[in-house]
C-alpha cells in the first residue's frame, strides 16, 4: 500500500514553488501540484489477467514574465533542486516568448463551496484483490446471461486524484477525489455471425458501482444485436442514447460553446446569445459542482471556484465557458473551466458536467412515440465531425430499429449524415433517465428527421 | 523476483524531455518544457501479469513497485483458465543512440517558435477567408532503459518532432475546417523539408477550396483514394484487425491466415524500419527487434502484428510491436509504419476506372469495429465526373466492411507517399501510414444530400 501526499505537503510543494518562482523574477507565478493513485483489474478475452497499479504525481509552474508566459513542469518531486530547475525553465522559455498585450492577471482569490460525495476513503483504500471480486461478479452476469457472449475486454478499477493549486496572487487551494468503475466490451457469437462491440459501464465517485448489472446489460446488448436486418435509406426518427450523445457532443457542441473557439471564429454561436439555437425542450449547464458528477471538483485549473453555468435555456443559448485568460480579454469573469492534464499541461477550456436536464418521459414513453425510428448507441467516427461547422457522416454499430414503439431488429454498419446544430433543434423530446459518462450528465432524446443511409 | 514466484520480469526506465507550445494566430499562449522520469515494472506471476508504475527512479521506490506488481499478479491470477505464456526472443544487448542532423535541444525554443509563427503568417495570408490557425509544437528527447529476467539489456536513445496545424475559413456562414501533421523519429530537419511555405500553404487553401464545396449524395459510389486516405484505410480498417490481440478477441482475421481476403492488387505491411519515419524505433517495450512485416501479400493475408504473448498462442514469431506509450503504460500490440505497396497505374488511369463517383484526397479521422465495420471521415473530396476530378466536396466520409471492400480494390497507383499520425488504443503511439493512390469499385458514402 503506498501512501499519498497529504494535504499540508501538497500545498506547501506549491506554495513554496509560487514564492521560489517570483524571488526569481517572475511577474507573476503559479504552481499545480498533482498526484494520482490508479489501481486496476483487466480483463481479456473472457478472463481476469492483470492487475496494475499507476501512481504519478509531480508539479507545473507557470511563470509571467512581461506579460509573457512561460511553464515548466517535472515528476521528480523529492529534491528541492528539480523544482528549482523547472522554475528557471519556466522563467527562460517566457523570456523567449513575445509579450501578450491581451495578457491581464492570474485569477484572485475566491471561496471555494464545501463539497460532498466526491472523496470516498473506501475506494482508496481498495486492493487488487477487491477489484478482482468486482470483475469477477461482472463476469459471472455476463456469462449466466447467455453462453453466446464473449467478454473481449473490460475490468474493475480505482482512482485517487489530488491536485493542490497556489498562485501568487493569494489563490491557494487543495482538492481530492475518488472514483471507481467497472466496465466490459462485449461481442456474442452464433454459427458464424459475430456481432459488433457492444459496451456497458459504472463509474461512481463512492464505492457503490453494480458490477452485475454491467455484466447483464453488457450481455444483454450483444445478444440483442445477433439478427441483424438491413434497413433503407431515407429520413428517420432516432432515440439517442448518452453513448451516442457523448460523442456527438463532444466534438461539436462542446467546443462551440468554448468561449475562445468563439471568440476566434471557430463556433457557429458567436453573436448567437440570446439567440434560439435548440429546441424548446433543451435546458443545459455546465455544472462543476453537481453532486455526484464525475467532473465535479472544487475549483478549476487555476484554481477558480467551480461554478454552475447555463448554457441553453429552453433552446435559447445563454452562456459560453471561460477560464480566466479568455474571460479577461473580453471582459467577463472566469466560469471556472480551465482544465489541465494533471501537471503536464497549461489550462485549457472544458466542459466540467455537461449537464442536459431531464424531461418527464419515462425511457418507455419515450420509445412509445416512435413509430417508425431507429435507437443509436454505438458510433463510429464522430470524432472526424467538422468541428467548426457540426457536419457529421458517421457509422452507427450496431443500432436498433424501432417500430411502433418496440425494438423490432438490429441493423449493423449503417451512417448517419446530418449537422448537429441542425439536429439540436430537431429535438422533440427528452427522457427522466439521466446519467453520467464522463463529463456528459443526459438523458435519452428523441431527434426527428435524420438521414440515415441503409444497405 | 525469484522471492516472489515470479516467471517473468521486465523493467523500463525512463528519463525524457519534452518542448511544446500552442500557438495561435500567431500568439504563443505559453512555451513549456518538461521533464518526465520513471520506471515501469511488469512481472509474470501464476500465469497473470502484473504492473507498477512509479514516477521515480528511487531504489526504495522500486523495490516497493516490484513488490507491489507480484503481489497484484498474483491476485489477478486466482481465476485464470488459460494462464499467459510467452514466445521466446533473443538474448540481446545494445545501445541505441539517436543520430539527428538537427537535434532538438540544440535548437533554441526562439527558434521553434519562429518557425510556427512564420507558417501561422503564410497560413494566415494567404486569404482573407483563413480566421484562424492553431499550431501545437512537441519535441521529446531523452533515454529508455530496458532490462529483462531473460537476460537482455537494451539503452536506446528517444527522439520524436512533431506538429499539428489546423486552419477554419468562413465565408457567408460556411464554416470549413483543414489539418495537417508533420512527424519525425529523424531530428529537427524535419522542417527544411516541411517548411512554413509548403504546409503553410498546403493547409489554408485545403480550407479555402472547401468554402465552395457541396455536401456528398449518400449511397454506393466508386472511389479513387489519395495515397493519405489509403493510410488511413489500410491503418484503421486492416490494421487493427491484424493486430493479435484484436484478432483474438473475436476479429475477423483470427482464423483466415493464408487465405486469399483481397484483389492480388493488395499487399501491406507494417514496418517500423523506414529511417526517421514517425512509427520506427530499434526495439520494441519487450525488447524484440522492429522488422518489416507483411500483413497481406498479393491478396492473401501472410501474418499478424504481434507481441510475445500472442506469439505464443498463434505460433508464431514475435515481430516487434509491442510498445508503450511511456513509463506510465504497459505495453501492448500497436503498429508502427503501416502502408500499401505501390503497383503501377497512373491517377488519369485510376480515375477513369471510377467514371463517376469520388476522390478522396485527405482524411479527417476513423475508426473500426472488431467485425470489420469501418468508417474513413475526408477533409479533402472530388467529385469524379466522366474520369475527371470535377467539384470539391465537403465532410465526407465513406464505410463499409473490410474484408468485402478489400476485394474490390481494383487498381493501385505507382506513386507513394507515407504520412506521420498519432493512433489511440487507451494510450497514443505515434505512427506513419500510407500508400499508392488507389481505385475501389464500392463504398458506402454517408452523405446529406
Amino acid at each position: 500500500m503506498v501512501a499519498v501526499l497529504e494535504e499540508n505537503a501538497m500545498l506547501s510543494l506549491a506554495e513554496n514553488a509560487v514564492k521560489a518562482a517570483v524571488k526569481r523574477g517572475a511577474a507573476e507565478a503559479e504552481a499545480f501540484v498533482y498526484e494520482g493513485k490508479a489501481t486496476t483489474v483487466g480483463i481479456e478475452r473472457g478472463q481476469i489477467t492483470k492487475s496494475s497499479r499507476v501512481i504519478d504525481r509531480g508539479v507545473g509552474v507557470r511563470v509571467q514574465v512581461k506579460k509573457a508566459i512561460g511553464f515548466a513542469y517535472t515528476n521528480i518531486l523529492d529534491s528541492q533542486n528539480a523544482v528549482e530547475d523547472i522554475i528557471a525553465k519556466a522563467l527562460s522559455a517566457a523570456n523567449a516568448s513575445k509579450p501578450d498585450p491581451n495578457w491581464s492577471s492570474l485569477p484572485q482569490r475566491k471561496p471555494y463551496a464545501a463539497l460532498k460525495g466526491t472523496f470516498d476513503g473506501e475506494i482508496l483504500a481498495l486492493r487488487s484483490e477487491d477489484l478482482v471480486n468486482v470483475a469477477s461478479k461482472m463476469l459471472d452476469a455476463a456469462a449466466e446471461t447467455d453462453k453466446r457472449v464473449f467478454p473481449i475486454e473490460g475490468g474493475a478499477a480505482a482512482g485517487y486524484a489530488s491536485n493542490a493549486v497556489a498562485n501568487s496572487n493569494g489563490v491557494s487551494g487543495f482538492d481530492q477525489g475518488t472514483v471507481v468503475e467497472c466496465s466490459l466490451a462485449t461481442l456474442a457469437k452464433e454459427g458464424n455471425t459475430v456481432t459488433p462491440v457492444c459496451f456497458e459501464f459504472n463509474s461512481e465517485r463512492s464505492y457503490n458501482v453494480n458490477p452485475e448489472w454491467v455484466g447483464r446489460e453488457a450481455a444483454r446488448l450483444a445478444v440483442s444485436a445477433l439478427k441483424t436486418k438491413r434497413i433503407e435509406t431515407r429520413n428517420y426518427t432516432l432515440v439517442l442514447t448518452q453513448f451516442a450523445l457523448q460523442e456527438l457532443l463532444y466534438y461539436t457542441l462542446i467546443n462551440a460553446i468554448k468561449a475562445d473557439n468563439v471568440e476566434r471564429n471557430q463556433s457557429p454561436f458567436k453573436d448567437k446569445l440570446g439567440v434560439k439555437v435548440g429546441s424548446e425542450v433543451l435546458t443545459i449547464y455546465d455544472d462543476g459542482l453537481l453532486p455526484g458528477g464525475l467532473r465535479t471538483g472544487a475549483f478549476d485549473g487555476e484554481g477558480v471556484p467551480h461554478q454552475k453555468t447555463l448554457v441553453m435555456d429552453k433552446g435559447v443559448l445563454r452562456g459560453f465557458l471561460y477560464d480566466s485568460y479568455t474571460a479577461k480579454k473580453t471582459g467577463k469573469e472566469s466560469t471556472g473551466n480551465a482544465s489541465r492534464a494533471g501537471y503536464l499541461s497549461t489550462p485549457t477550456i472544458e466542459a466540467t458536467n455537461f449537464h442536459v436536464l431531464p424531461g418527464s418521459k419515462t425511457p418507455d414513453e419515450l420509445m412509445s412515440e416512435v413509430d417508425d425510428g431507429l435507437m443509436v448507441s454505438f458510433l463510429q467516427g464522430a470524432h472526424s465531425s467538422n468541428p467548426v461547422s457540426g457536419e457529421f457522416s458517421i457509422v452507427a454499430t450496431p443500432a436498433w430499429k424501432i417500430r411502433k414503439g418496440k425494438i423490432e431488429h438490429a441493423t449493423r454498419g449503417v451512417m448517419l449524415a446530418g449537422n448537429i446544430f441542425e439536429l439540436l433543434k430537431n429535438v422533440s423530446a427528452v427522457a427522466n433517465n439521466e446519467r453520467k459518462m464522463g463529463q456528459l450528465v443526459a438523458p435519452w432524446l428523441l431527434v426527428e428527421n435524420v438521414r440515415v443511409i441503409g444497405k | 523476483m525469484q522471492k516472489f514466484g515470479a516467471e517473468y520480469a521486465e523493467i523500463r526506465a525512463q528519463k525524457l524531455s519534452k518542448t511544446m507550445f500552442t500557438m495561435k494566430e500567431g500568439r504563443v499562449e505559453a512555451a513549456k518544457q518538461g521533464i518526465e522520469n520513471g520506471v515501469a515494472l511488469r512481472v509474470l506471476v501464476g500465469g497473470a501479469w502484473g504492473f507498477a508504475s512509479v514516477g521515480s527512479l528511487d531504489s526504495d521506490a522500486l523495490a516497493n513497485a516490484i513488490s507491489d506488481a507480484c503481489a497484484m499478479a498474483k491476485a489477478a491470477s486466482h481465476r485464470l483458465k488459460s494462464p499467459i505464456k510467452l514466445a521466446e526472443t533473443k538474448v540481446l544487448e545494445d545501445h541505441v543512440r539517436a543520430k539527428p542532423k538537427k537535434k532538438p535541444s540544440e535548437i533554441s525554443i526562439e527558434e521553434k517558435m519562429e518557425t510556427a509563427s512564420l507558417t501561422n503568417k503564410v497560413a494566415l495570408s494567404s486569404d482573407k477567408r483563413i480566421k484562424s490557425c492553431t499550431i501545437d509544437y512537441l519535441d521529446l528527447t531523452g533515454t529508455s532503459y530496458f532490462a529483462n529476467s531473460d537476460g537482455s539489456y537494451i539503452e536506446q536513445d528517444k527522439l520524436y518532432v512533431w506538429s499539428r496545424l489546423t486552419a477554419s475559413a468562413l465565408q457567408s456562414g460556411v464554416y470549413t475546417f483543414s489539418r495537417e501533421e508533420i512527424g519525425s523519429t529523424a531530428g529537427y530537419e524535419v522542417f527544411d523539408q516541411e517548411t512554413p511555405e509548403v504546409v503553410g500553404k498546403r493547409l489554408a487553401e485545403r480550407a479555402v477550396r472547401q468554402l465552395k464545396a457541396k455536401p456528398p449524395r449518400g449511397g454506393k459510389f466508386p472511389v479513387v483514394l489519395g495515397p493519405n486516405v489509403v493510410g488511413v484505410f489500410v491503418h484503421e480498417a486492416f490494421g487493427h484487425l491484424a493486430e493479435a490481440d484484436i484478432a483474438l478477441s473475436g476479429g475477423v482475421l483470427a482464423n483466415i491466415l493464408g487465405q486469399r481476403i483481397a484483389s492480388e492488387v493488395v499487399t501491406f505491411c507494417d514496418d517500423g524500419t523506414v529511417n526517421g519515419a514517425f512509427g520506427s524505433f530499434k526495439y520494441d517495450d519487450e525488447g524484440v527487434p522492429a522488422q518489416k512485416t507483411f500483413l497481406v501479400k498479393d491478396g492473401v493475408i501472410a501474418g499478424l502484428m504481434h507481441n510475445r504473448e500472442t506469439a505464443r498462442k498463434f505460433n508464431a514469431e514475435p515481430t516487434g510491436n509491442a510498445r508503450a506509450e511511456d513509463f506510465r503504460t504497459e505495453p501492448i500490440i500497436r503498429m508502427r509504419n503501416t502502408y500499401m505497396v505501390p503497383g503501377d497505374r497512373t491517377l488519369e488511369e485510376l480515375l477513369e476506372d471510377a467514371i463517376s463517383g469520388y476522390y478522396f484526397k485527405s482524411f479527417r479521422g476513423g475508426q473500426a469495429n472488431l467485425d470489420g465495420t469501418f468508417q474513413v471521415g475526408v477533409q479533402e473530396a472530388y467529385e469524379i465526373v466522366k474520369g475527371e476530378i470535377g467539384e470539391p466536396v465537403r465532410d465526407a466520409s465513406f464505410s463499409g466492411n473490410t474484408l468485402e471492400t478489400l476485394l474490390k480494390v481494383h487498381a493501385a497507383g505507382k506513386d507513394f507517399e507515407l504520412w506521420p499520425g498519432r493512433c489511440g488504443k487507451g494510450q497514443t503511439a505515434f505512427i506513419c501510414d500510407g500508400g499508392p493512390h488507389i481505385s475501389v469499385s464500392e463504398v458506402m458514402v454517408g452523405g446529406s444530400a
